[in-house]
């Protein structure tokens, strides 16, 4: 269908842009890669009467990774994140790793860290990563900065807590610690081009002694938005992870969803599959701390 | 105020020549490809950036056309499967998919090249691996995808031997 917006508007700089936004409110969609927002123009999903795109604003596409936090330009593509050298020698590897299974070469060419998440799709390959990593959401409005932890970005599927006169600029990874690592599973039918049934992320972090120091689990697609499963969390932390600790988590973490049926899968089989990945992705983050 | 009043003046190249377009900007760069300068090979599928029949290479990345707005392409160089043949005939990945039986109803198949040509020209020796990941975004519902995949390692290593 013919997209019906009549303005559009390309500018160079975030504050041309900040003040676009300000002016136009609810009246105006963000787009930067368009691989969402463009679909649902099309499909009359979306109806503004205004586009700011800001797709041409470097200071948006910068990545920063310092020894004590990376910070990651909100239209930076999946493509180049997912294989920045830096990025992916870091605390932060997650990050690249699960925007590697962002859909298809394509996509991922045009896709963007801010759009990822901005979209608010229960099923987002990028969250859970951010979830696990403790992320802050750097947004700017009229007035001025915010930082919103990840965990209350969203508010429901496609619904976030930004005002419509709000800028996500980047996101900000603090430091994870030492012998600390992250793993990421998307269950999926046909490869990263689809959806995920279930996304489940862990981070793990050991003390000398071999007991969990830190853990974090999140989950997608089990829920109307990407999900911390903070007492599986609190579960794990002073414990060794034995066979029977690992069980234990991964059944809590069953337990505490209530997921939908739909045409991707079952309800029962995104619980199970949570159980099973839950305890593979445990192990999995042990293996990478090494 | 209508979408006429709001035309935008769009400046890129396209299979190496220089254009400037004066058009609604609620319109993607497939429909332009397509409608405004009668580059057909660029199909229309899914619409909804799945199929990937829309696959250009932009800047030097395969993109789904369908999801980028004609504003999008201001700037940059844009190849479509028109602009692959060269002064001595059809380009070795176009030759191979004919050399290979790669090819049935041929509608995937302008994407299919063009997401190969992204792929050998940034890693000329790209494993099959390589080949079916940079691919995963283009669906074939004719050949099955081993023809395709044979191809491209044809056309890699013809073009790796003339190097």
């Amino acid at each position: 269908m013919v997209m019906k917006f009549e303005k559009y508007y390309r500018p160079k700089t975030l504050d041309e842009a900040i003040e676009l936004v300000q002016e136009y409110g609810s009246d105006c969609k963000i787009v930067a890669g368009g691989t969402d927002v463009v679909i649902r123009l099309k499909a009359h999903m979306l109806a503004v009467k205004t586009i700011v795109d800001i797709s041409a604003i470097e200071e948006l596409k910068k990545v920063e990774i310092g020894a004590q936090q990376a910070v990651i330009g909100a239209s930076r593509d999946l493509m180049s994140l997912s294989r920045d050298p830096a990025l992916c020698a870091s605390q932060w590897q997650i990050v690249a790793e699960c925007a590697g299974h962002v859909s298809s070469t394509q996509i991922r060419n045009r896709a963007t860290m801010g759009g990822n998440n901005c979209n608010a799709s229960p099923s987002a390959d990028t969250t859970p990563a951010l979830l696990i990593s403790d992320a802050v959401v750097n947004v700017v409005g009229p007035q001025g900065k915010r930082d919103i932890p990840i965990e209350e970005f969203f508010v429901g599927p496609g619904k976030t807590v930004l005002a419509p006169d709000e800028i996500v600029v980047s996101f900000t990874l603090p430091e994870q610690g030492d012998r600390c690592a992250a793993a990421y599973h998307k269950h999926a039918i046909r490869g990263d081009t689809d959806i995920s049934i279930v996304g489940v992320g862990v981070r793990i972090g050991l003390a000398e002694d071999g007991t969990v120091c830190k853990a974090r689990v999140a989950l997608g697609a089990v829920a109307p938005k990407p999900i911390r499963v903070h007492a599986v969390e609190e579960y794990l932390v002073g414990k060794q992870l034995t066979d029977e600790v690992i069980e234990e988590a991964a059944r809590m973490a069953e337990q505490s969803i209530t997921p939908i049926s739909d045409q991707r899968a079952s309800a029962e089989y995104r619980k199970e599959m949570v159980y099973v990945n839950m305890k593979h992705m445990i192990r999995a983050a042990v293996e990478k701390i090494g | 105020m209508s979408v006429l009043e709001n035309k935008i003046v769009v400046s890129f190249e396209v299979n190496g020549r220089p254009v400037e377009l004066l058009v609604a900007p609620n319109r993607t760069l497939l429909e332009v490809l397509r409608e405004d300068l009668g580059l057909t090979g660029v199909k229309h599928g899914c619409d909804d950036s799945n199929c990937g029949v829309c696959t250009v290479i932009m800047d030097g990345k395969a993109v789904k056309s369908c999801s980028i707005l004609i504003g999008q392409a201001e700037g940059t160089k844009v190849t479509t499967i028109e602009g692959l043949e060269g002064e001595n005939g059809l380009h070795p990945l176009q030759q191979a998919f004919i050399d290979h039986f790669a090819i049935q109803c041929g509608f995937c198949t302008p994407g299919m090249i063009l997401s190969a040509k992204a792929l050998l020209d940034e890693n000329p020796n790209a494993t099959e691996d390589d080949i079916r990941e940079a691919m995963h975004g283009n669906i074939c519902r004719c050949t099955g995808y081993k023809k395709i995949i044979e191809a491209v390692e044809a056309a890699r290593d013809t073009i790796n031997a003339k190097a």
